[in-house]
């Protein structure tokens, strides 16, 4: 972790997240205003000493909606991706461990999986499930584990050709021993930088799903459904299409950054 | 080669290393941004000189580009269905009769027609020497042939049903067609507006379902059919041989722009000379940009449809009246219209368009009143007594969901009823969803507390379809339950009456009742908000009660003004 | 070889039954059916056409036994037509006994996408490659940070955003490029050049924006694979011998760094017909992506599950191809994959 944050951008992306965790874990504190709070007198005011990011189209403050949306955006990258990590480790060391028909079937899964649209499957589970915050992460979720998968049973496999793995199988070290003591803790490194990474493309993921209507439910704010409210007027009340966007690309550029620097800096291969 | 600048750039960024901190990340990008919307200021097209004000002479000639957000299916609007197909089809075909700018019944390919005492019979009489594009004659046996057609069990068209209640068609002559109903159906007439007729000898013998008519249509209106460009655009030209008479424009050009961010890019860009606006750039933008209101005219309309929050009888506590009541009074309605439309619609407390002589004058909304609503609801036996906020009647909170689709409009009205009943402590959960799951989970299964929805208002005043209590079954539309016997009979006696008066009154009589048993809040009509550049000349301002389009044929281009002729077609 | 190929192409019909089963039963799942179009809430129209439209398209019938029906009529590759009124065919045209042709769905958007995903992978590659290289060669210094940051921003930025303030920039404040559409109006009118011209200046911003965030990938991929290589034994040779620095770079190191690439076009290969509905409705082009939301949000199954088949049938051809290209490319590997 020192090592990642020695490079700068790795550092830079670190603050940076750390930075609008700190902002949505007390945004209850810093918010100006309550973020629900409609002001028909104040429909699209521009930004001024009292509202720094002006108001959206029911006089609400864009900032306050800004700082509760950073939760609900950060949140749904977070749980996300957490989902979809679980499963992948789970079926990736499966997978990797066992091999056989298991490892056969699973990897078919995969495939099946990697070559169904992602819209098309959260489009149709969000039709059923209708939309909420939760199932909008379930189904990201649900629908991104592949990726890990694949990344987990290919650390396994090449784990266990080698001498410590190896020796302690020898040793008579029963599966889960081996599986939890040996291959998982080593093959942490890549996962987290998946991981990281694909928190970034969830959030993007999360305003996608929001241009097409099928984000997060009214009236609650996250920084994608506020950017598709500015989309219609783009040069007229620009501050509500800018600051979204700016969060959206800093918050996915800092998590990019710090998983990149991670594997950089963590790639035993890139130690020179 | 790729070392020699790196090894440079190494040199030279050198110092600039040190700077290379978080801040540079948000500096960068702030950057990036400030040269879009820096460079965004600095406003280029102004067309040249022209004087949009100077009155011209009539002219013939010129093309119109519009937006439209989809694109037709077909042309045949029986079978097409959707509003983008009758849009289009409107300029190619034409009905027997049609609505004047007065909202009056005219004829149209009727010359007149004539109700028979027993009022059970209609004879139309067609003007004569009517050709259809293609030069043949147009004559009554096309009106009958249509008439089949909508009628036949074969054709996939969801509006057969009105038709079918001619229990005869027949015609007498080539220019005479008469239909007799098993008994009198005053929206007849309307209905007779409704239908296009479709030429017999194209189409005889074809299966009207899959026939390539539908994308190559010859038709009796003002224009024709010149070019499918499918997902780009349709383009229309005059018919010399109109039944109507002559347009001015000669060509009219429908691009489908799916977005209506970029459809607004476009038309302040000079690309499009139409396109229908939303409340924020017709009241923000336009005034705040004299450039675009230069070259842009600005027009309201009534609007088509009104939106409502109609309750779920069949739950409780919607069954009891007071609630209903109640939050009709804790609705501010004049704050939806000016928070949601800003300040462009009207309220309605009857569904039919206001100012016409089916609305009742003497009616007018519930007004704004909490202490009322709170009156009703404590009647009802709801108080907080938990003291969370939230009212209650014997334990179970007053809390309700509010289901919309899509939209919006329709989003922002629901936060903004949401708000206002939150406060005399009804907590309402707000669900947005696509309309094929809407429909399908929840109006069809009458599995929703309340919904969000709009109604047309109806030109004709019949209401049996949404109100009558028969049509409760799922897939009909009285899905909210609705069950007045009282409203049932009215409904019914409406559909035999032929006297203008004697029907207004009854239907004067049906929306006082409803608006007191108040199964829906009527919140807004919104107007519609067309933008048409000012190059297109001959626009009546105001609109007519029939919407801005109703002389369309009128409308002509001054040369002067035209765009490139080349580019426009 | 030949035995490994025909194992794979054998393992690609389970596969296609699991996908198009899978596929099948999601669609079903959401709620609503063809018959619940916004147009035909109205009124006027009757429940019982509704119920006609329902059991004339099986929709009436157990999801399974649709499946069977679906199955069979693919079984003669017949993908049948759209639910939508004009029941256009799904994949190819059909040409009626009176000789009128009516155009696939499929046959009409596939071309436009590939289009644009081709040009935007081409503008990817230019881009991204020399990216990678010089990004590798000063690894850790300015040049290669500022490079990862520009990437990562174009990946970063959310595309309907900066799609929209661009063809503002260009199209509104400028009279730069046209903002949306494929064609401009007078197109049928020009001549074979001015044409080509004027389609390219439409595709130019979707090209772009789609590019955009895919450099981030692939330049990163190069870079970090110049740096594998540049660490091993071989390159140290090649320097040893006292080769330039140019030639080791150029003739050794970036062939070899470039040869995973390989795969990764195997894999965009069904990338390249998939669209994007975000791009394309903002752009009004006509493409799959618009294709299949639309389908979706119509529940027009004979179109959802015909682009989800031809989409899948290429993802595993693609990824075959990939595996093969690999082994040609890489004799390492060949044997492995012989074996």
């Amino acid at each position: 972790m020192k090592r990642a944050l020695s490079n700068p951008l790795a550092f830079a992306g670190f603050v940076i997240i750390a930075g609008i965790m700190l902002l949505a874990i007390f945004a209850p504190l810093i918010a100006p205003y309550d973020p629900n709070a409609i002001d028909v007198q104040a429909i699209l005011l521009p930004p001024s000493s009292n509202h720094w990011m002006g108001t959206d189209g029911l006089g609400r403050d864009v900032f306050s909606r800004m700082l509760f949306g950073a939760r609900i955006s950060l949140m749904v990258g977070i749980v996300a991706v957490g989902i979809a990590t679980a499963i992948g480790i789970v079926l990736g060391a499966i997978s990797g461990y066992y091999r056989g028909w298991v490892d056969v079937i699973i990897m078919r899964l995969v495939d099946v999986m990697l070559s169904i649209p992602t819209f098309f499957l959260i489009l149709a589970v969000i039709a059923f499930l209708t939309p909420s915050i939760w199932n909008i992460m379930i189904v990201i979720g649900l629908t991104s584990w592949m990726g890990v998968t694949r990344l987990v049973r290919a650390e396994f496999l090449s784990l266990r050709g080698r001498e410590f793995v190896m020796a302690s199988e020898t040793l008579g070290a029963r599966d889960g021993r081996l599986i939890f003591k040996h291959l998982l803790p080593n093959s942490l490194t890549p996962i987290i930088v998946s991981s990281v990474l694909g928190v970034a493309s969830a959030v993007l993921v999360e305003s996608g799903l929001s241009f097409l209507g099928l984000g997060v439910q009214a009236p609650q704010a996250s920084w994608g459904n506020i950017l598709t409210d500015g989309k219609e007027y783009i040069e007229f009340a620009w501050w509500l299409s800018l600051f979204p966007g700016l969060a959206i690309l800093i918050t996915v550029l800092g998590y990019n950054l710090l998983g990149e620097g991670l594997r950089d800096a963590l790639d035993p291969r890139s130690t020179k | 080669m790729a070392l020699l600048p790196s090894g440079l750039l190494n040199s030279a960024f050198k110092m600039l290393r040190r700077n290379l901190h978080p801040c540079l990340t948000a500096c960068l990008t702030a950057c990036l941004v400030a040269a879009f919307l820096l460079t965004s200021c600095g406003k280029a097209p102004s067309p040249s000189a022209v004087d949009y004000k100077i009155a011209y002479e009539p002219v013939n000639g010129g093309s119109t580009i519009n937006a439209m957000i989809g694109e037709p299916s077909g042309l045949i609007p029986m079978i097409a269905g959707e509003s983008a197909a009758s849009a289009i089809a409107s300029s190619i075909f034409n009905s027997l009769l049609k609505y004047d700018r007065n909202l009056e019944l005219e004829g149209e390919l009727a010359k007149s027609w004539q109700i028979s005492p027993d009022h059970r019979t209609i004879t139309f009489y067609l003007k004569p020497k009517m050709k259809w594009a293609d030069g043949e004659p147009l004559t009554s046996a096309d009106v009958l042939f249509t008439w089949k057609l909508v009628t036949d069990e074969n054709t996939r068209t969801p509006y057969g049903a009105d038709y079918k209640l001619v229990i005869r068609a027949e015609t007498p002559d080539a220019l005479t067609f008469r239909v007799t109903y098993q008994e009198p159906y005053a929206p007849a007439l309307d209905t007779w507006a409704g239908l296009q007729i479709l030429p017999k000898h194209l189409l005889e013998g074809q299966d009207i379902n899959t026939t390539p008519f539908a994308r190559n249509p010859v038709g009796s209106s003002y224009y024709q059919l010149e070019q499918w460009r499918n997902g780009e655009r349709i383009s229309l030209v005059k018919n010399p041989l109109s039944t109507q008479g002559e347009a001015r424009i000669e060509r009219l050009v429908s691009r489908f722009i799916p977005d209506a961010a970029s459809q607004f890019l476009e038309l302040m860009a000079d690309n499009i000379d139409s396109m229908n606006l939303n409340p924020i750039q017709f009241a923000r933008i336009f005034p705040s940009r004299p450039d675009l209101a230069e070259r842009i005219g600005l027009y309201k309309e009534l609007g088509n449809n009104y939106t409502y929050l109609g309750f779920n009888l069949r739950h409780k506590p919607f069954d009891d009246i007071r609630v209903r009541q109640a939050i009709n009074y804790a609705v501010n309605k004049q704050e939806l219209i000016d928070g949601v439309l800003l300040g462009l619609g009207e309220p309605v407390s009857s569904p039919y368009k206001p100012g016409t002589r089916w609305t009742n004058p003497e009616l007018s909304p519930y007004p704004y009143d909490p202490q009322k609503a709170l009156a009703l609801l404590k009647e009802a036996g709801f108080a907080d007594h938990d003291g969370d906020g939230i009212l209650d009647r014997n334990g179970k909170p007053l809390a309700f969901e509010i289901l919309t689709n899509q939209n919006k409009q329709r989003e922002m009205t629901a936060v903004l009823v949401q708000r206002r009943l939150k406060e005399i402590g009804i907590d309402v959960k707000i669900r947005v969803l696509e309309w094929a799951s809407f429909i399908g989970r929840f109006i069809k299964t009458g599995e929703f507390d309340s919904v969000l929805l709009g109604w047309s208002l109806s030109l004709d005043p019949d209401q049996y379809g949404i109100w009558h209590s028969s049509q409760q079954a799922p897939g009909q539309f009285n899905f909210i339950g609705y069950n007045n016997p009282q409203v049932d009979k009215l409904l019914e006696q409406g559909r035999l009456e032929l006297n203008s008066d004697k029907r207004a009154k009854i239907y004067h009589e049906f929306s006082r009742i409803l608006l007191e048993d108040s199964p829906i809040v009527y919140l807004y009509a919104g107007y519609g908000l067309p933008a048409i550049h000012k190059r297109i000349k001959g626009i009546d301002d105001p609109a007519p009660p029939a919407g801005i389009g109703h002389n369309s044929h009128e409308w002509f281009i001054p040369e002067p003004l035209r765009r490139n002729e080349i580019s426009a077609r | 070889m030949i035995k490994y190929l025909l194992k794979r192409l054998f393992w690609m019909i389970p596969l296609m039954i699991g996908i198009s089963l899978i596929s099948f039963f999601i669609m079903h799942l959401a709620p609503g059916d063809i018959t619940a179009s916004e147009a035909s809430f109205n009124p006027k129209a009757s429940e019982e056409s509704r119920q006609k439209l329902r059991e004339l398209y099986n929709l009436d019938k157990p999801v399974i036994v649709q499946y069977g029906l679906w199955l069979k009529r693919m079984g003669t590759l017949d993908f049948g037509t759209s639910f939508a009124s004009h029941q256009r065919p799904v994949f190819w045209q059909k040409t009626d006994d009176q000789g009128n042709v009516s155009k696939g769905l499929i046959q009409e958007a596939l071309p436009i996408t590939l289009l644009i995903n081709v040009l935007s992978l081409v503008m990817i590659i230019a881009i991204a490659l020399p990216l990678g290289v010089i990004s590798a060669l000063t690894r850790n210094q300015l040049p290669d940070r500022a490079i990862t940051l520009f990437v990562f921003i174009g990946f970063a930025i959310p595309g309907f955003w900066l799609a929209l303030m661009l063809m503002y920039w260009t199209g509104v404040a400028n009279d730069w490029l046209p903002i949306s559409g494929l064609h401009s109006l007078g197109h049928e009118h020009m001549g074979p050049v001015a044409q080509i011209l004027d389609t390219l200046k439409h595709l130019i911003l979707p090209v772009f924006i789609s590019a955009l965030s895919g450099l981030a990938g692939i330049s990163l991929f190069v870079r970090n694979g110049m740096l594998d290589v540049l660490h091993q034994d071989y390159i140290t040779t090649a320097r040893a011998k006292g080769l330039s620095e140019h030639s080791v770079v150029y003739g050794h190191a970036l062939r070899n760094a470039l040869l995973p690439l390989i795969t990764i076009f195997g894999l965009s290969i069904p990338g390249l017909i998939g669209g994007s509905v975000i791009a394309e409705s903002i752009f009004a082009i006509p493409g799959m992506g618009k294709l299949f939301y639309d389908a979706v949000l119509m529940r027009d199954f004979p179109v959802i599950m015909g682009i989800l088949t031809i989409g899948s049938a290429l993802t595993l051809l693609g990824n075959l191809l990939a595996d093969l290209a690999y082994a040609w490319a890489d004799p390492r590997v060949r044997r492995g994959v012989m074996r």
